[in-house]
């Protein structure tokens, strides 16, 4: 057991970095997940599916430009609309007729749905894995401190607090994301107020499942796409939203760091158990704030 | 003592089913009983969940986490120690059910969707160190090859000791369910402030409830290395732990049975269109959809809706004899 | 038996209730009264421990009980029914009554003797003294409003408690209904030997039952004193006749 060993300014600069980057995946991915369960009520179990789709278009999408770096900025704008088409069909041809059901109900469904994608995109893309090149100025690092720090997790570092503005933005600023922040907290008013609800939702659930593809397209340089990809993010992602406290945003952000950082640092600290980390955390946070550490919409 | 527990139209179907099923194996192929096993495990852990889930809306999300504690347990035991084989079959259950008292102890502070999700942190955590502690669990490979004695080591007798052990469960869970246990844990599930109001300690029985759900879902652990001779820590994921949700929402959670019918169409599932495609997930989520849209209360809750009219007339006039008299 | 002195409950800034003072003798039908908003359903919750006073003392035998959780007040001998109906909708009426019984015999945790076969005797008894034994099997959430409010009241009664605190027993009733749950409120303080709390807003349903009367305006006791005390309070003709 090497515990601590080894542990030197450079490797905690970079163990910071990774962690970082991770948590801004994290949170895009999660962002979405929370705004979802906050507007909707729905923790959308296929949210992971939908994040594993975004990987794999935004694969396709590179390797149809010929694996160009064209086709590396194209796939992250393309990726994450063919991820909100596939949500807005799924939304409007079965999810809406059920809004009235069993919460757990509805919890099924998204369960269903989640078996579903993953087997449609094992027929479409098949079960080999598969990864996109991140053009040659995202490419390699750079040194600052002694510390290498490669140049792709910066940009994901750029990114992350950009899509947090954004959504700011959104949520505060524009009508449609008040009536949707309305929406979550009294669905009845926004109703009164001779809004159509169900299209407040569909744009919501639409909204949600676009961060999730556009979170799936992020990674896709950064890891090797495959099946599974599902599975291994929809449990963080929901520990994340719940200790954030659920339906809220800035939540999705304070749990992702946490979650990022912890295991990051958990490798430094004692890398066979790095995994054991984050859920411990999540597990502290839970006893000591059960309803998560920023207020929850619910 | 038991008088007036046991419905005695239900027994007769019951009884005829348990003997076709200790005549099945000698007649099948192999390959069948072993499924029909399978299911009988599998129905054991979905039963187990019900306790808790349906009859007590208890979101007990991660329970998959106490059937591999049971499992594992008795896999340790019998690999790494060398106490004799009941100790282990023993052990297995009281593991679990003490892993279902320290987790429950945390969770059952919380309601609803928190309990489930910090119960999935909990059991996400046991899982992760079983995955990752080579040394000790084997890590990701589990354990496999586990010895057992002569008389479990054949398939069919395997077969009839998990089918006695089902049956002597199922009977216990229906006694709780009847008791006063049983009966208090139906009205928290209904209104746990009414409950409190009446004298009732809410957390203290919903607790009571999962140690014995967890105590359960660790036979089925048990029953799962009487079987298979191996464990692995998928058994802890929490994917099978939804499907154990899922199995109980699909048969009627709101019912005795139900799970059990989940159970069985779920390992069907898996077995008999597996052969024919690889794509079976698809095909069980596009039947999950369908169920939802048209059997809302699951199967078997379909199943008594149907005959309903008839078995609650007589239900009721029974229970009216039984009030007046 | 019990007694409120200077008890304060505030929500973020609102003082819900704020310095109220309540006595109530044994064998004694105690009423408060006062317009809706006034604290009375929070003065009830503080009691029973749904909610827990910020200061001030509840005293229930000698032994304060402010700071103990529900159930352990209810054993206590004291126990309640709600404003908005609160019973086990998915439960028959026999099990609705049978759950308060089979908790009040310390028999809730029994795992293996059938509960068809328990606590029946004192569970048919109540719902013969309040005139539901011809529903007893029908689901409690099919019940028309005025039933389930007096299958509150049962569910109660099946606490045998020493104070029964009703909480608007006639909410949403029509005036007949109304007419013969008093009957009952006053049968069963006679048969049962119950000391009775009621709070009501209708206030010839409080001068009709009530032996004494305590008077709650924002949150505060104006009063609290016989009928006739309670009438000619300039306060209270102030705050409530006069508001009317």
């Amino acid at each position: 057991m090497e515990l601590g060993q080894s542990i030197d300014l450079a490797s905690l600069g970079s163990q910071l970095l990774v962690g970082l980057s991770r948590a801004m995946i994290l949170f895009i991915v999660c962002a979405g997940l929370s705004f979802v369960l906050g507007v909707l009520r729905v923790p959308n179990v296929a949210h992971g599916s939908l994040y594993m789709i975004g990987a794999f278009s935004a694969y396709s999408v590179f390797a149809l430009f010929g694996t160009s770096s064209t086709g590396f900025w194209l796939s992250l704008i393309l990726a994450p609309f063919v991820v909100a088409l596939v949500s807005l069909i799924a939304e409007r041809a079965l999810f809406c007729h059920l809004y009235q059901r069993e919460h757990l109900m509805l919890l099924l469904f998204t369960f269903a749905l989640m078996l579903i994608f993953g087997d449609l995109v094992k027929i479409i893309w098949g079960a080999e894995y598969r990864s996109v090149l991140a053009p040659s100025i995202l490419r390699g690092s750079i040194s600052i401190f002694g510390s290498s720090l490669p140049r792709y997790n910066l940009f994901l570092l750029i990114v992350g607090p950009l899509v947090a503005i954004g959504l700011w933005f959104f949520t505060s600023k524009t009508k449609i994301g008040k009536i949707s922040r309305a929406a979550a907290v009294d669905r009845e008013m926004v109703g009164v107020i001779g809004i159509n609800v169900s299209w407040v939702f569909a744009g919501a659930f639409v909204l949600g499942c676009f961060l999730a593809g556009f979170g799936g397209a992020l990674v896709a340089p950064t890891v090797s796409i495959s099946l599974g990809m599902d599975h291994d993010i929809i449990i963080e992602a929901f520990l994340i939203v719940t200790i954030g406290g659920l339906g809220n945003i800035w939540g999705a952000l304070v749990g992702s760091l946490i979650f990022g950082l912890t295991h990051s640092f958990g490798v430094l600290l004692w890398p066979q158990f790095a995994i054991v980390f984050p859920y411990a955390a999540v597990v502290i946070v839970l006893l000591l704030r059960p309803r998560g550490l920023l207020k929850s919409v619910w | 003592m038991f008088r007036g527990t046991i419905d005695l139209k239900s027994l007769w179907p019951t009884g005829a089913i348990f003997i076709v099923l200790l005549i099945l194996p000698p007649i099948l192929p192999r390959f069948y009983t072993y499924i029909i096993a399978v299911i009988f495990v599998t129905s054991l852990l979905a039963m187990s969940l019900n306790l808790v889930l349906g009859h007590g809306m208890i979101f007990q999300f991660h329970h998959g986490v106490f059937y591999g504690v049971g499992a594992y347990t008795v896999a340790l035991i019998l690999t790494k120690t060398s106490l004799p084989m009941w100790i282990g079959f023993i052990a297995g259950p009281i593991a679990a059910a003490m892993a279902g008292l320290l987790i429950g102890w945390f969770c059952v502070r919380l309601t609803r969707l928190y309990f489930g999700m910090l119960q999935i942190s909990l059991g996400s955590l046991i899982w992760a160190i079983v995955f990752r502690w080579y040394s000790f669990t084997g890590g990701d490979d589990g354990i496999h090859g586990i010895p057992m004695p002569p008389p479990l080591s054949s398939l069919n007798n395997a077969y009839y000791f998990i089918l006695i052990i089902l049956i002597i469960c199922l009977v216990v869970l229906y006694l709780i369910l009847k008791s006063p246990f049983g009966s208090t844990l139906e009205a928290i599930r209904d209104n746990p402030q009414r409950c409190e109001a009446v004298g009732v300690n809410v957390r203290r029985h919903q607790l009571m409830a999962i140690v014995i759900a967890t105590f359960f879902a660790g036979i089925a652990g048990v029953l799962f290395v009487v079987l298979e001779g191996s464990v692995f820590p998928d058994l802890l994921f929490w994917v099978l732990s939804l499907e154990v949700c899922i199995m109980c929402l699909l048969g009627g959670w709101f019912t005795f049975a139900g799970p059990m019918v989940g159970a069985s169409i779920m390992v069907a599932l898996r077995t008999f269109v597996g052969i024919y495609t690889e794509y079976w997930t698809l095909v069980l989520g596009v039947i999950l959809i369908l169920l939802i849209f048209f059997l809302p209360e699951g199967v078997m809750g379909y199943f008594l809706e149907k005959v309903k009219p008839q078995a609650e007339e007589g239900a009721e006039r029974r229970s009216e004899l039984d009030v007046a008299s | 038996m019990l007694q409120v002195e200077a008890v304060n409950k505030s929500f973020g800034d609102f003082k819900a209730v704020d310095g109220a003072n309540l006595a109530v003798e044994k064998g004694e039908l105690v009423a408060v009264i006062g317009p809706n908003g006034a604290g009375k359903t929070t003065l009830f919750n503080l009691i029973t421990g749904q909610l827990w006073p910020d200061s001030g003392k509840i005293i229930f035998r000698g032994e304060d009980i402010s700071s103990l959780p529900p159930y352990e007040i209810c054993k206590k001998g004291i126990a309640r029914s709600f404003q908005i109906v609160n019973i086990f909708p998915r439960l028959t009426v026999f099990g609705n009554v049978q759950v308060a019984v089979l908790s009040q015999q310390r028999k809730s945790s029994l795992l293996f003797p059938p509960a068809q076969n328990l606590a029946t005797e004192e569970t048919r008894d109540i719902l013969e003294s309040v005139g539901l034994s011809h529903k007893a099997t029908n689901i409690a959430g099919s019940l028309s409003h005025g039933d389930q409010k007096i299958l509150e009241m049962a569910i109660a009664l099946g606490n045998e408690p020493e104070l029964l605190i009703l909480d608007e027993p006639t909410a949403g009733m029509s005036p007949e209904e109304t007419t013969a749950t008093l009957e009952l409120i006053k049968r069963l303080a006679g048969e049962w030997g119950l000391t009775i709390l009621f709070c009501e807003h209708d206030m010839d349903v409080v001068f009709a039952v009530a032996q004494s009367i305590m008077v709650m305006h924002q949150g505060r006791t104006l009063i609290q004193g016989n009928l006739e005390e309670v009438r000619e309070n300039r306060e209270v003709q102030k705050a409530y006749f006069g508001g009317e």
